[in-house]
């Protein structure tokens, strides 16, 4: 039975909601990246370097919102290290505690790969970074990639399993489908990242948009998929997600404006050029607003 | 030898002494002034009343660790009518949501099965919160930490009881070896069966791995706020991540094929 009573974290939308956005942005964007430099793509390698200038900025972010959401910010430390045992530590079932520690391990690879294509620019000019680039140059691109492209989903998707993992009514009565639709989410989103960024950067060709135009659709059906299960699965306690301020932000900010017209504006297709520049900003200025929305109506309604 | 506390709610008369005695022992400071001054108005006037029966708190929080529940059960024209009180606090679970959700190890249990709270170790990520099935443990903004129930960490490795236990008149609130406790709390079920109390039950002896601090209630647990069944949040982790796993490799497998190599067509970058 769901529990009657229990207390909500008071999590800030501005910290907690927006580090599982961003967050997802980043192992978003560097998942699609990562794949392609593994799977040898050097005709999209325009995607796999925009993705990793992407991942790396933003992830830098994403402790800054962890901590100053702390009741006790400057302990933030004690995530990984337990004093009284003078050792580091983890809790196994919790997926706050095992998250921290990918979070890290995923930051460290998109900082690699970030390096990694600075200096293919010709951009590395800290003699510093240079000799550490060369250095870590020894071990092959693509171990690290994959690598992060592992603990990337795991960034994307923890948060979702984090929240199923309690026994607040709807986050409880939504599992085991949460991390689901945040991986489909973050894989969207970070697509759209990458579109709007080389659109921006007048990067990339008809193909390169074609093929992430083409992923985004995949990710957006999948996601729309798992709303309809979960809300289906969650039944009355899925009442603050669809009625209400999160009910707006639910149902029109995630799944009208940041799917289904995306999805159909996807579908009738278009081409980057002139005109089919700006809808290709659209589309994904769009994706990314909903999956905003998205985290925002989760972790708020669940705290009413 | 896990230490407890057996809450016989039939004979608890709702003084709330262990409201009092929790606060004192532990030294929590009291609510905000319960009366204010309003403009026009010579007499203070009440503001933060629950209006729920004689119930002063509302809920346990990081300074409410005992909480009196106050069930007023009466007809339309109040002609007949129960009226039940129930002591309520942290259950020291033996699967325990909150210590299983701590990601530093600042939620402990100690050699008596009582689980604690470590305030220099916590960091006040608040992921305990909403993990505990019974919205027991709760966050100071004044400490920046969580707070709850010790079961009297300090009084009990001294030789002591709980100072709920020790304050309680009428011997509802027992602490005790929980062993013991059952014992004495199945001898109390049957006495009232006896007598003819047919629905009264035990809370706690399977609930989350079992409660070291357990009830006996007259009706209903849910009657007293108290979930039947609930399932401690990290039994459903597995699933979750199972689930999750499995999408993540659905999403891998567009990404393949989206961005797979086209036959022999090939388009240059640019
Ligand atoms: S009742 Fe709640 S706070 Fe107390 S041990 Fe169980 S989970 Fe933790």
């Amino acid at each position: 039975m769901i529990s009657p009573e229990t207390q909500a974290p008071h999590w800030e939308w501005y910290y907690i909601a927006m580090y599982f956005y961003i967050g997802g942005i980043a192992a978003g964007a560097y998942f699609i990246g990562s794949l392609l430099e593994l799977l040898n793509r050097e005709n999209l390698r325009s995607i796999s370097k925009t993705a990793y200038y992407i991942a790396f900025p933003l992830i830098c972010i994403t402790p800054i919102l962890l901590i100053a959401d702390l009741g006790r910010p400057f302990r933030f430390w004690h995530l990984f290290f337990y004093t009284k045992d003078a050792a580091p530590y983890m809790n196994h079932t919790s997926p706050l505690s095992v998250g921290t520690w990918a979070l890290l391990v995923f930051g460290g690879m998109s900082f690699l790969s970030f390096v990694n294509v600075l200096a293919e620019d010709g951009r590395l000019t800290s003699p510093g970074l240079k000799k550490f680039h060369v250095l870590f140059s020894r071990i092959p691109h693509k171990i690290y990639a994959a690598i992060g492209s592992f603990f990337g989903f795991f960034v994307a998707g923890y948060t979702g399993v984090l929240l199923n993992t309690t026994a607040r009514p709807l986050w409880e009565a939504t599992d085991p489908l949460v991390g689901s639709l945040f991986v489909a989410s973050a894989a969207s989103t970070g697509a759209a990242a990458i579109v709007l960024f080389m659109l921006n950067r007048k990067a990339g060709t008809s193909e390169t948009f074609g093929r992430l135009e083409a992923f985004d659709r995949v990710a957006m059906i999948i996601e729309i998929a798992l709303i309809a299960v979960m809300l289906v699965v969650a039944g009355k306690y899925a009442a603050p997600l669809l009625t209400g301020f999160y009910g707006v932000l639910f149902l029109g900010g995630t799944v009208l404006v940041g799917i289904l017209i995306p999805l159909w504006l996807n579908w009738k297709g278009f081409k980057p050029g002139a005109a089919g520049g700006s809808m290709a900003t659209l589309v994904a200025v769009l994706v990314l607003f909903g999956g905003l929305m998205l985290r925002i109506s989760l972790v708020q309604a669940g705290q009413m | 030898m896990a230490k407890g506390m057996f809450v016989d709610t039939s004979i608890c008369t709702g003084c709330k002494a262990c409201q009092v005695a929790c606060k004192e022992w532990n030294g929590l400071p009291g609510e905000p002034s319960h009366f204010h001054k309003v403009p026009n108005r010579p007499y203070p006037v009440a503001f933060n009343f629950t209006g729920n029966s004689y119930d002063n708190t509302g809920q346990l929080s990081a300074t409410d660790w005992r909480h009196v529940r106050f069930i007023e059960q009466f007809n339309e024209n109040r002609t007949e009518g129960r009226w039940f009180f129930s002591s309520d606090s942290c259950k020291h679970c033996t699967d325990a949501g909150c210590l299983n959700a701590c990601p530093v190890k600042a939620i402990v249990r100690t050699d008596m099965g009582n689980v604690f709270v470590q305030q220099d170790v916590c960091i006040g990520c608040k992921y305990c919160i909403p993990s505990c099935p019974y919205g027991v443990i709760n966050f100071s903004e004044k400490t920046g930490t969580v707070h709850k129930c010790t079961l009297c960490n300090d009084r009990i490795h001294n030789g002591l009881g709980t100072a709920c236990a020790k304050a309680c008149p009428t011997g509802s609130i027992s602490f005790g070896e929980v062993s013991e406790l059952k014992k004495k709390a199945d001898a109390r079920l049957s006495q009232l069966k006896g007598l003819g109390f047919t629905k009264a039950n035990i809370y706690g002896y399977d609930e989350a791995g079992g409660l070291n601090v357990f009830y006996l209630f007259m009706d209903n647990p849910t009657v007293y706020g108290q979930p039947l069944n609930p399932i401690v949040p990290q039994r459903r982790l597995f699933k979750s991540a199972a689930i999750t796993v499995v999408t993540a490799i659905a999403v891998a497998v567009a990404a393949l094929i989206s961005f797979r190599e086209r036959g022999m067509k090939k388009e240059t970058e640019k």
